[in-house]
């Protein structure tokens, strides 16, 4: 069964976007959580070495048996390729948010930045393994109800949007009550929290929509009032805003006596692990 | 654990270029770190405190902005940086405030605000002490 070309680079990009929402599912949490940043900074190289191993050693007995593969590997050579491709996913993904929440910026040093890059890399590496396992695609299922009768559309959508709370408020309570949003704001700029939000609706729809995990397909012929992948993602996102701006006000971390600027900037940079949260949770129903 | 355990031909060329893509970040990552390793000198850290901008005043409080870098090699935690103002001999004014992290090379902005002029006494900031993580 030899494939067609672009065919083969159609799986390899869906594969590779597996893995990377993967990735993002269980790295976001640990993105926001400072003293990883910290950690970072003021390790050595040869435990820099030593985490890099211990991953890639973890990763390679994953993919023996989960992977972000749909062919997953079950030869020992296969595993160990996708295990180096795991970790480069896992770095890559982490290196994006981290430069975007200017953790990494052109001032860091070099052994700084390699130390964040490669501890919070690793929680992103473990995801991007762990892909096919928490969330496997179940295509044999979708053709089971497809009539779009009014009370089901709004019962689609209701769930939709409920799902969406759920996921996005469990990982705003998670990250609301610690000190790093008020941290990351504090050097936030206006191009930055622009990027973020751009990020926020890319990955929630690489999760949901362009990634294969379960029921997306279904997804996608639904004919919903929020099943549009655009729309569908854009709504979410507000939802998330939502989720974390309640969040931020439950634990005080926004006063209504704060000026509209901080509001919107703690919204937005508790938005992106939010909205993670809420495509995760739309994939869970 | 697949559901789609079929034979499994050879990987495609798209799966190798992802392959050698990944393997180019991963060594690199691991050169740079062993680079870090070798260019590593056992230098215990070295901290230096300059005032580069002026003195500025604003509704009666004067900023006193500092910078302070690590030139050393090793990380540093809790770094104290005081300051004090001195009128004819006597401690007018002080302040203090504590970096959580220095790492060699970096370097980190603040300053210090005052009621009384600074430049009507003798003004000293430098850094106070720090600790090793």
């Amino acid at each position: 069964m030899k494939k067609g070309l672009a065919e083969q680079w159609r799986t390899e990009l869906k594969d590779l976007l597996r893995g990377a929402s993967g990735g993002f599912l269980f790295g976001v949490p640990l993105l926001y959580t400072m003293e990883v940043w910290w950690i970072g900074s003021f390790v050595g190289p040869v435990r820099m070495l030593l985490a890099l191993v211990l991953t890639f050693a973890i990763i390679f007995f994953l993919n023996q048996t989960a992977g972000f593969r749909r062919d997953s590997a079950v030869h020992t050579t296969d595993a160990l390729i996708d295990s180096v491709e795991a970790i480069a996913i896992g770095i890559v993904c982490a290196g994006f948010i981290l430069i975007l929440l200017q953790e990494i910026t052109l001032q860091t040093p070099l052994h700084e930045a390699l130390g964040k890059l490669i501890y919070e890399g690793m929680p992103f590496s473990l995801g991007v393994a762990l892909a096919n396992q928490f969330l496997r695609g179940d295509e044999g299922r979708f053709d089971q109800q497809s009539d779009s009768s009014q009370s089901k559309q709004l019962s689609a959508t209701l769930s939709d949007i409920s799902a969406t709370l759920i996921g996005a408020t469990i990982i705003a309570f998670n990250i609301a009550p610690t000190d790093e949003i008020p941290m990351l704001a504090a050097a936030v700029s206006g191009l930055s929290l622009l990027s973020m939000m751009i990020a926020s609706l890319l990955i929630s729809y690489c999760i949901v929509f362009a990634s294969g995990f379960t029921h997306y397909q279904q997804r996608q012929q639904q004919r919903g009032i929020f099943q549009r992948p655009l729309s569908e993602t854009i709504a979410s996102y507000l939802v998330s805003l939502i989720a974390a701006t309640v969040m931020l006000l439950f634990f005080q971390k926004l006063e209504f006596s704060d000026p509209w600027q901080v509001w919107l900037n703690y919204s937005i940079l508790l938005g992106l692990p939010a909205t993670v949260g809420g495509a995760a949770g739309r994939l869970a129903i | 654990m697949s559901h789609s355990s079929q034979e499994k031909p050879s990987r495609s060329i798209a799966e190798w270029t992802t392959f050698g893509i990944a393997s180019t970040i991963l060594g690199a990552i691991a050169g740079l770190v062993i680079y870090a390793w070798t260019t590593e000198q056992d230098r215990p850290p070295v901290l230096t405190l300059e005032r580069r901008e002026q003195i500025r005043e604003a509704q009666g409080q004067f900023y006193v902005p500092f910078v302070v870098k690590n030139t050393g090699g090793e990380t540093v935690e809790s770094v104290q940086v005081v300051a004090e103002l001195r009128v004819n001999g006597q401690v007018e004014e002080s302040g203090d405030q504590q970096i959580d992290f220095l790492s060699d090379g970096e370097t980190e902005e603040g300053a210090f605000v005052f009621r009384r002029n600074p430049r009507r006494g003798e003004l000293t900031v430098r850094v106070a002490s720090y600790r090793l993580p």
